[in-house]
């Protein structure tokens, strides 16, 4: 059991993930654009979701939601679902092509961050919470999705080392190459 | 090749429903989900930490390059601020003084009898939903849930989550924050006291507007030069007075400024040196000053304050705009109302109403606030150790 723990993602993912909460909570806070908070924990896991697949991506958004609670004192659960959701549009997203090009896995970061940002206040409403949906949230989710988009060259690459994924290489068929 | 098969659905599900549960256990109130948080924000505490000290000269840069231009024309203008504050200042202390002092002769509630606890503001919530903050004070001193948190400015929120070392504020213009306020009638600018002459020209005004030059014709022995001093154009002195009408004073009976330079009063339009009589009425004009009280302040109406997130003003709603009594209007006073129930004690300043809405049928205006303080640049704050009348009596 140690062994397959120590062989395995999460020891890769807890540590980056502690990382990149201090991030989110540090310079992140600082570094807005037109008054929105960049998201880069939601980013990384629709960047999981794209470079392992949605049930990867929803593993990583859920323990990255998780933390991102747990630090930040939002109702357990509630970021973690958001964050869930961010991994899977990623993954699912990123069926429609086998090895996608870089600016299309940036198009799906992008689109995984925005559908994980524009549930936060979905789920918010579902938990009572009084008029979650700002009259910005347009905004905030076209600036989160951007900032998720131009990060994705660096956060995919990081989700497959994450992953212990390796980027695929295709070969040609054995039969063809004796022909 | 399956690419999405049940197995993988599954453990998706597992975990919204997991998160599910979680938020359940959490909403609900359980304290091993509370030891969990606490030991969490423990083990974050040093990476934070760390991380800030590694990041802050990227934040710096970034600030530099975003931020420059603004911050040098809010420089300008809170040293304008600055400015106006210091001149009034000692007026609103003496204004404090004798209000507290009303208060405690009547046995009114105060905020002068009520502990404090500073705090330094330490992180901002890192969400685009929830406006919080953090703050460095916690259990260990006597902060508890419900509080209070105000700065020099007014209030800026109260305190929902405590922990030893720590506690969480949610500002004012958080969706999910409420509290009573009042309202009440606002002193206007031009309400403020001044010192006024007949002319309807302050003092200072009538000393600004005349134009001083320096003249070398007139330079008595030993004295640097004499100063000839035009009058400013819109005082009224009668046309009758001014020079002409009566023979020019003795020498000994002109004014000199503080240096002892020789100063010469001339008209404005003809240049002509005024004569003792003139002289005589510009010393009455100047010295017989009456002073305009501002209005008495009143209470108005009593309403909710409700947040409603980041770059929005609060808004005061179930108000009753009674025009018999008073009128509700851009520039009124808020302060917190008080009461048994209340979280925050009565008279904490929030703001002032900033626009009004009217809304159709009984549904009352609509009020938004501008508040006092900067949420923006909170630092050091103070957390008002108040706990509400019904649980004291408790």
């Amino acid at each position: 059991m140690f062994a397959s723990f120590v062989q395995g993602p999460l020891v890769r993912v807890i540590p980056l993930g502690i990382l990149l909460l201090a991030l989110q909570r540090t310079i992140f806070v600082e570094l807005q654009v037109n008054g929105v908070i960049l998201q880069v924990m939601m980013a990384m896991a629709a960047a999981a979701g794209v470079a392992g697949g949605s049930e990867r991506g929803a593993v990583v958004g859920f323990i990255f939601g998780v933390m991102f609670d747990l630090a930040e004192g939002t109702p357990l659960g509630s970021t973690a679902i958001a964050m869930t959701i961010a991994g899977v549009v990623g993954g699912l997203l990123a069926l429609i092509a086998a090895d996608p090009h870089w600016w299309l896995a940036a198009i799906f970061t992008g689109l995984g961050t925005a559908a994980g940002v524009a549930s936060v206040p979905l789920i918010r409403a579902f938990i009572g919470e009084p008029e979650p949906f700002q009259q910005r949230l347009a905004v905030v989710v076209a600036i989160t999705a951007a900032a998720g988009a131009i990060l994705s060259p660096l956060l995919v690459p990081l989700a497959r080392w994450c992953l212990r994924m390796k980027k695929a290489e295709w070969t040609q068929p054995v039969g063809e190459a004796a022909t | 090749m399956a690419i999405y098969t049940v197995g993988r659905r599954r453990v998706i599900f597992a975990l919204l429903l997991t998160s599910a549960l979680l938020l359940t256990l959490d909403l609900r109130g359980n304290a091993a989900v509370d030891r969990v948080r606490d030991g969490f924000t423990r083990v974050m505490e040093p990476v934070e930490s760390a991380t800030g000290v590694i990041t802050n000269p990227i934040e710096r840069a970034w600030n530099g390059v975003i931020n420059y231009d603004d911050l040098e024309l809010e420089n300008q203008a809170l040293q304008d601020q600055l400015d106006r504050l210091i001149g009034t200042q000692a007026s609103a202390e003496a204004s404090v003084i004798e209000s507290q002092e009303l208060q405690a002769l009547y046995n009114l509630p105060s905020l002068s009898g009520i502990e404090t606890e500073v705090a330094q503001v330490v992180g901002y919530a890192a969400n685009n939903l929830d406006q919080v903050v953090e703050i460095n004070k916690g259990r260990r001193s006597g902060i508890s849930v419900g509080m209070p948190v105000v700065n020099q400015a007014g209030l800026i929120g109260k305190v929902t989550k405590v922990t030893d070392n720590t506690a969480r504020v949610m500002l004012v213009t958080d969706s999910r924050y409420t509290i009573g306020v009042k309202i009440t009638s606002a002193v206007r600018d031009g309400d403020t006291p001044v010192d006024t002459t007949p002319s309807g020209l302050t003092p200072d005004e009538i000393e600004d507007a005349a134009t001083t030059t320096t003249s070398s014709t007139t330079v008595p022995d030993g004295d640097p030069g004499s100063t000839t001093t035009t009058l400013p154009t819109g005082l009224p002195i009668p046309e009758s007075t001014l020079p002409g009408a009566s023979p020019l004073p003795p020498i000994d009976e002109l004014p000199s400024d503080e240096s002892g330079a020789l100063v010469i009063l001339t008209d404005p339009e003809t240049g002509e040196v005024l004569d003792a009589a003139a002289l005589d009425e510009l010393r009455e004009l100047v010295s017989s000053t009456t002073t305009t009280l501002p209005e008495v302040v009143v209470e108005k109406e009593f309403g909710a304050l409700e947040g409603r997130g980041r770059l929005l003003l609060p808004q005061i709603r179930f108000l009753q705009d009674n025009p018999s009594l008073a009128v509700l209007q851009e520039g009124d006073l808020v302060e917190t109302a008080g009461g048994l129930e209340s979280l925050a004690p009565t008279g904490i300043p929030v703001g002032r109403v900033a626009n009004r809405a009217d809304r159709p049928g009984s549904g009352g205006p609509l009020l938004d606030v501008e508040l006092n303080a900067d949420l923006a640049r909170l630092n050091f704050v103070r957390v008002v150790l108040y706990k509400p009348l019904s649980e004291v009596e408790q």
